[in-house]
């Protein structure tokens, strides 16, 4: 960007109220384009999500079963990290931005964060892309946990890689405002937005330590040919390290805008601004010293130490709990606000016909049913009920899939016109997407959540086997591979009308008097918070004591017995095609021998096939 | 009207998640009802809260026989 821009939006910060667009030019445009690139992962992540969705229900097929995992690791990647976080970014920015009251200190510094995310994701997201053809033999089918033995084309690994780092300067962005800002208000607390920035950001760059350290020294080199093998414990240990906090990384924005525009949408005042943030500390020392909770069935680590991991992740339940409590008393208030009253009807007098407040209502209370299906994933031993099931996607499309990426689409109702100066396109229609996806979420993620109960797997093209039948309890099984397809559909058809009207407000929306860029005031201000919460430093310093006694002596153990570069393990898509023949001459044919169970053999026979096909 | 028809919608979409467990709860004490009669009855709750919402909102007996 030009300095031009730069100076422009110096001149503009003087004035209070208007748009955002007005007020911070330079910065509109660059969250506007991170904004896009959120949405583009999104259009691309559901076409992925409906194609799988027919498929592994058998209802439509029109690719093969091999593609399968090609189109599910680009469904998982786009949506979940890039979506998510490109949409993050550009909060966040808006949010510093706006708390602070001044711009970015350099907006060719911003510039170039967003370029190297853009870079990474084109790298990463073109390895996986590249899977659909076999033109070239760059291929990432990998799924967005890529684990070893699996193995992606190093293009994908230093995609990720580039993509982190560009999150790492947008942080150092934002820290450097708030310095600045600080030299200028000595003694002022921290504005909430801004605190929730730092903090989440803090806790980022803690969590990235470990997939940096897992694909810098591991998964890269090794990709690279630069070393034999890795130590799969190791690595995924490493991957989970990040894996459970980029969880919150995920929601924090929605967290922020529940916090900070929900209560200004519903007409009322956010309820107490302490709680607010004492949620978000607690967050940045719990979410990291808990990855081992997806780890409950890795051989490899001992039963202790997941143990503990079950212990702290209960007590993460807090800071949900708390946020449940604040969000919906910020909500009675403005409904009050507003000549509500009674004890239920005061529901009655909230903006139901807003669909930045109806989207953010509905996918708070989806929030509480994933909340629930979250504990018992939680518990080591309910665990192995549902582990690897159809259950977890059910889980995290509750969580992921509505809380976070429905409050982003109905906050993005918000920002459209604060980006662009221009009206919604279309209230009405933004209203019945929202609440498609909800009745969509309801009918898909009930009947994963059912289907995964029965034992059917996730991740998979072909999850009905030949001479099995899972029994349903209630109904049967068909019921439930139609309700996953119907509620499929119409997230599908949720997703283009989004689309559809964020297009056409930013080419036809119409030119209109808006309501200023601001955000909820509080009931009990942040002169009622300790002045200790505001101690970055002291919560930066407690939370890496727990990360180091979280996870020193589970890393040791896994490498006293694997080795830092494990045993040798041979890489999947180059030898697979081995292991596959060995493992039908050797088990296929000994088991064909045995009657009863030569349908077993049979089903071997077949996945292996499958497997072949698709790990070519 | 004595919702608005933004709540009236968002009401609506409540009922499905009841309609689309209703028959397990149902199981539950022992009532086996099929899915066209679990729709049935999902169709008769949006039915009452349509009336509900359009019942003039001077009358305070409502009458499910008939809709407005
Ligand atoms: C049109 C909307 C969507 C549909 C139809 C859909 C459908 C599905 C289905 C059926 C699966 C399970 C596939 C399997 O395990 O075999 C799945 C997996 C997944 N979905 Fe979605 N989904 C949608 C939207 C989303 C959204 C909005 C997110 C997150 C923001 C999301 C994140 C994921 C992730 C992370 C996985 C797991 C990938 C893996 O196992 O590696 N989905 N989706
Ligand atoms: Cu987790």
């Amino acid at each position: 960007m030009s300095e031009a821009a730069v100076k422009s939006t110096d001149a503009t910060t003087e004035d209070e109220g208007g748009i955002y667009l007005d007020q911070f030019p330079a910065e509109a445009k660059v969250i506007r384009s991170a904004l896009y690139s959120s949405f583009l992962a999104l259009a691309l992540g559901g076409l992925f999500g409906i194609i799988q969705t027919l498929h592994r229900t058998d209802i439509y097929r029109f690719i093969d079963s091999e593609t399968y995992y090609t189109v599910l690791t680009a469904h998982g990647v786009f949506l979940v990290i890039t979506f998510t976080i490109f949409f993050l970014v550009g909060v966040f920015t808006w949010a510093v931005t706006t708390s602070l009251d001044r711009p970015v200190e350099d907006i060719r510094f911003t510039w170039l964060w967003y370029g190297l995310m853009s870079l990474g994701t084109v790298m990463a997201g073109g390895a996986i892309l590249a899977g659909f053809t076999d033109a070239t033999d760059i291929s990432a089918d990998v799924l967005f946990t890529f684990y070893a033995p699996m193995q992606a084309h190093p293009l994908f690994y230093a995609g990720l890689v580039i993509f982190v780092v560009g999150t790492w300067l947008a942080g150092a962005d934002w820290f450097r405002s708030w310095w600045n800002w600080k030299q200028e208000n000595p003694g002022e607390r921290i504005p909430l937005p801004t605190f929730m920035v730092l903090t989440t950001m803090i806790m980022w760059y803690i969590a990235t330590l470990g997939v940096a350290t897992a694909i810098l020294v591991f998964l890269l080199p090794w990709s690279l040919g630069l070393i034999d093998s890795v130590n799969p414990t190791l690595t995924r240990t490493l991957f989970w390290f990040f894996g459970h906090p980029v969880v919150y990384f995920w929601l924090m924005p929605a967290y922020m805008m529940w916090y900070v525009l929900l209560p200004k949408v519903s007409g009322g005042k956010l309820f107490s601004d302490p709680l607010a943030r004492v949620v978000f500390v607690l967050f940045l020392l719990l979410s990291t010293p808990v990855g081992i909770h997806h780890q409950y069935l890795d051989p490899g680590i001992s039963e202790g130490f997941k143990f503990i991991a079950m212990t702290n992740t209960m007590f993460l339940l807090l800071p949900s709990l708390l946020t449940a409590f604040t969000v919906v008393a910020s909500m009675e208030h403005g409904a009050r606000q507003r000549g509500g009253s009674g004890r239920l009807a005061w529901l009655k007098a909230l903006p139901w016909r807003d669909p930045v407040f109806a989207g953010m209502a509905l996918a708070g209370i989806m929030f509480a049913a994933g909340g629930f299906s979250g504990m018992i994933n939680a518990g080591m031993n309910i665990n192995y009920l549902v582990h690897n099931t159809l259950w977890v996607p059910g889980h995290f499309h509750l969580t992921v899939g509505t809380a976070v990426a429905l409050t982003l689409m109905a906050a993005t109702y918000w920002f459209m016109p604060q980006l662009t100066g221009r009206d919604l396109w279309n209230r009405s229609v933004a209203l019945v997407q929202v609440v498609l996806w909800f009745v969509g979420m309801t009918f898909m993620t009930n009947a994963m959540h059912r289907a995964g109960l029965l034992g059917m797997p996730r991740r998979t093209a072909e999850p009905q086997y030949e001479g099995f039948e899972f029994q349903a309890g209630v109904g049967s099984v068909a019921e439930l591979d139609a309700q996953i397809a119907i509620g499929g559909a119409l997230l599908a058809i949720s997703i283009v009308l989004f689309l559809t009207n964020v297009v056409l407000t930013a080419v036809a929306g119409k030119r209109s008097d808006l309501p200023d860029n601001s955000y909820a005031d509080t009931l009990s201000g942040p002169e009622d918070s300790p002045l200790v919460l505001d101690n970055l430093k002291l919560w930066t310093a407690i939370a890496l004591v727990l990360v180091v006694f979280a996870y020193s002596l589970p890393l040791l153990s896994i490498v006293e017995r694997g080795g830092l570069f494990g045993p040798d393990v041979t890489a999947f898509p180059q030898h697979i095609q081995f292991v596959a023949s060995m493992a039908v001459s050797v088990v296929g044919d000994s088991l064909a021998t045995i009657d009863p169970v030569s349908s077993l053999a049979q089903f071997a026979d077949t996945t292996i096939a499958t497997l072949t096909g698709v790990i070519r | 009207m004595r919702i608005s028809g933004g709540a009236l919608l968002v009401a609506i979409a409540f009922t499905v998640p009841i309609v689309v467990e209703l028959r397990t709860i149902l199981a539950w004490f022992g009532v086996q009802i099929s899915v066209f009669e679990g729709l049935v009855l999902g169709l008769a709750l949006i039915a009452a809260l349509l009336v509900y919402a359009f019942w003039p909102e001077a009358d305070d007996s409502p009458d499910a026989s008939s809709s407005s």
